[in-house]
């Protein structure tokens, strides 16, 4: 079911978006693939403890790793998880997979995100590239068992088409460069799943860079990628997808995965991870602090995007108004009062 | 003139970037492929069209992007899309003419697995996953493969991305494009291509330095050789320079980037804040 979501003013903090509008059990998607991760909201999720997700996995680094860690997620429909090291080194994938403490569904990008798409549309399947019959990525099934891919025969040709199912996450989690106090979200750059993870959410939660005013918003509408009565909370949160990139703001810290990654090869190295990470402070603030304590902030320093401004598209217009500055219609070439004499003298109104 | 000194990475990334024609529209993933791709940009293919599932088009990276996803590589791009309009508009419509992927386990039919090694459920080692390769490999006009650390196999353990089937027209007949298909195999020491009938891929070309033994060792089955094998050329020194300036990273190697980046982040983890 959807809810509007139409209250002016939807900004909070992590904290109190993840208490709200995330629950134990709920289906959640990433909504930034890659890029933009939105990992203070991850953060916040594995802080608050949250147990028995069905999270959706596009395509990630570590934010998988790290939810797996915090013992959230118990089935993960994914496409792809990145890997740094060879056989000889357990992922943490790997550990939760062997303890059984999560399930895995393996999907293509394309039908994974076709799902979303379905979901987004209303539609109950969605055809996809047919090809995909071939591999083991449509045979072999686990927790999506009869439900993974289905077949119709096209009415129209008699062909048999490959489906998959539309989904309806509970809740989609997004980071954006920009967005307005009510939700109007703004996101450049890599777009991946972004529009679709969220259109077919139930709840969405927007963590910004900035908030702007609403006049940011209507001079450029065509960067909005969720509009705010789908939105149910805003977060503002400067470097709120740290370590990943976001254009116009930051490039991805790649000595800081390094640190990720090199811990969390042993189990005790990746408890340590979380515990100075995540655990150890309160919220996107104390991060950033204890990041400035521990390395100095010349390295995010390093990391800042510099200017490359888009070329603004001009929104504007003639601006012409129904009725002139002498108070002359446009359209009918009657003042005010003639229209409404009009109006009476043609039987325009209803109620005598 | 002295020959140019390259790496096992650099002749894989000049010879696979031949692949390539100029006007291609060309399909990209991290790593040695982007290196190819924007190396045959700078050289002879200066109108193909590099993109990414991520719904970057056009784009032209300075620096090794870390990801597909990675607009930081490029100063601006074509064309913004998402990721439902690469593969549906443009990998679906058959407008890709390239794609370059790399390789986990490959079987003699071109076959590809990059999800898991051993059992589905009892596995050895899990990789990273299916990603857009199943589409990618499935659609485009030609793939080209680039194989480092992958291994050939009598029968892949887990089937990501169907390349030949059971070989001859199999692939045909499951309903793929006409032409499709993996169309060569850049491996350390060779190159491999697919016999036009049987769809058995067979050793076309030795790299300077390597023997045909040497390869066949490495192939879990009689693997056929060309009569006439193609000489492989080594990378010129523009494209050593061009490869270097763009990626060292790659021109390195993964275990000697590896090595190399690791006094770095040491440096960095051990430092106190100023």
């Amino acid at each position: 079911m959807l809810t509007k979501y139409m209250q002016e003013d939807k900004r909070m903090s992590a904290k109190e978006a993840v208490e709200r509008f995330v629950s134990d059990g709920d289906s959640v998607v990433i909504a930034n693939c890659l890029y933009g991760t939105p990992y203070a909201l991850i953060h916040e999720i594995i802080r608050q403890g949250r147990k028995g997700l069905t999270v959706f996995q596009q395509g990630g680094i570590d934010e998988i790793d790290q939810l797996l860690l915090g013992g959230c997620v118990s089935r993960l429909l994914m496409a792809y998880n990145f890997r740094v090291a060879g056989e000889r080194i357990e992922t943490v994938l790997e550990r939760a997979l062997r303890r059984g403490e999560v399930e895995v569904e393996d999907y293509s990008n394309y039908t994974l995100l076709a799902m979303l798409q379905a979901g987004a549309m209303g539609y109950p399947f969605l055809p996809v590239m047919s090809g995909i019959r071939e591999s083991d990525v449509y045979r072999v099934e686990t927790f999506c068992a009869g439900q993974k891919f289905g077949e119709v025969e096209c009415p129209f040709t008699g062909e048999k088409v490959v489906v998959v199912r539309g989904r309806n996450p509970d809740v989609a989690i997004l980071h954006v460069q920009r967005a307005d106090k009510s939700g109007n979200a703004q996101l450049w750059g890599a777009l991946i799943n972004s529009k679709w993870a969220c259109l077919a959410s139930s709840r969405i939660i927007v963590s910004c860079e900035q908030i702007v005013d609403r006049d940011t918003i209507m001079r450029s509408p065509h960067l909005t990628i969720v509009p705010s009565f789908r939105v149910c909370a805003v977060v503002e949160e400067p470097w709120g997808a740290h370590p990943s990139e976001l254009l116009g703001f930051y490039d991805y810290d790649m000595i800081f995965r390094s640190l990720f990654f090199m811990q969390a090869m042993s189990e005790e190295g990746g408890k340590a991870w979380m515990d100075e990470w995540v655990y150890g402070v309160a919220d996107r603030r104390e991060y950033l602090q204890h990041y400035a304590d521990r390395f100095g902030l010349r390295y995010l320093q390093e990391l800042r995007a510099k200017p490359y401004p888009s070329i603004p598209a001009d929104y504007g217009a003639s601006g012409r108004r129904a009725w002139d500055e002498n108070d002359m219609s446009f359209n009918f070439q009657l003042t005010r009062d003639e229209f409404l004499r009009a109006l009476e003298e043609k039987g325009g109104f209803v109620n005598g | 003139m002295a020959e140019v000194k390259y790496t096992e990475a650099e002749i894989i990334v000049a010879n696979a970037a031949k692949e390539i024609e100029d006007g291609d529209i060309v399909v990209i993933g991290q790593g040695i492929p982007m290196a190819a791709g924007v190396l045959a940009k700078a050289t002879h293919a200066p109108n193909c069209v590099i993109l990414t599932e991520a719904g970057l088009v056009g784009i032209e990276p300075f620096r090794n992007p870390l990801h597909i996803a990675d607009p930081t590589c490029t100063r601006g791009y074509m064309y913004s899309c998402d990721m439902i309009d690469v593969f549906a508009t443009i990998v679906n419509r058959g407008l890709v003419d390239v794609t370059f992927l790399g390789v986990g386990q490959i079987d003699r039919y071109g076959n590809m697995n990059s999800t898991v090694f051993g059992d589905y459920r009892d596995f050895r080692m899990r990789m990273m996953g299916a990603g857009g390769a199943p589409e990618f490999f499935g659609y485009a006009r030609k793939a080209v493969l680039t194989m480092r650390g992958g291994k050939f196999v009598e029968k892949v353990d887990y089937v990501s991305s169907p390349g030949y089937l059971e070989g001859y027209d199999a692939r045909e007949k499951a309903g793929f494009p006409p032409g499709s298909g993996p169309k060569v195999v850049y491996g350390t020491r060779g190159v491999f291509r697919f016999h036009p009938e049987s769809r058995e891929i067979y050793l076309a070309g030795v790299f300077p330095g390597h023997t045909v033994e040497e390869i066949k060792a490495e192939v879990p089955w009689d693997l056929m050789v060309a009569e006439d094998l193609e000489e492989l050329p080594p990378p010129t020194r523009e494209e050593v320079e061009l490869i270097r300036e763009f990626a060292p990273e790659i021109a390195a190697g993964r275990k000697l980037q590896l090595e190399l980046s690791i006094p770095r982040i040491l440096n960095i983890l051990s430092s106190r804040a100023p």
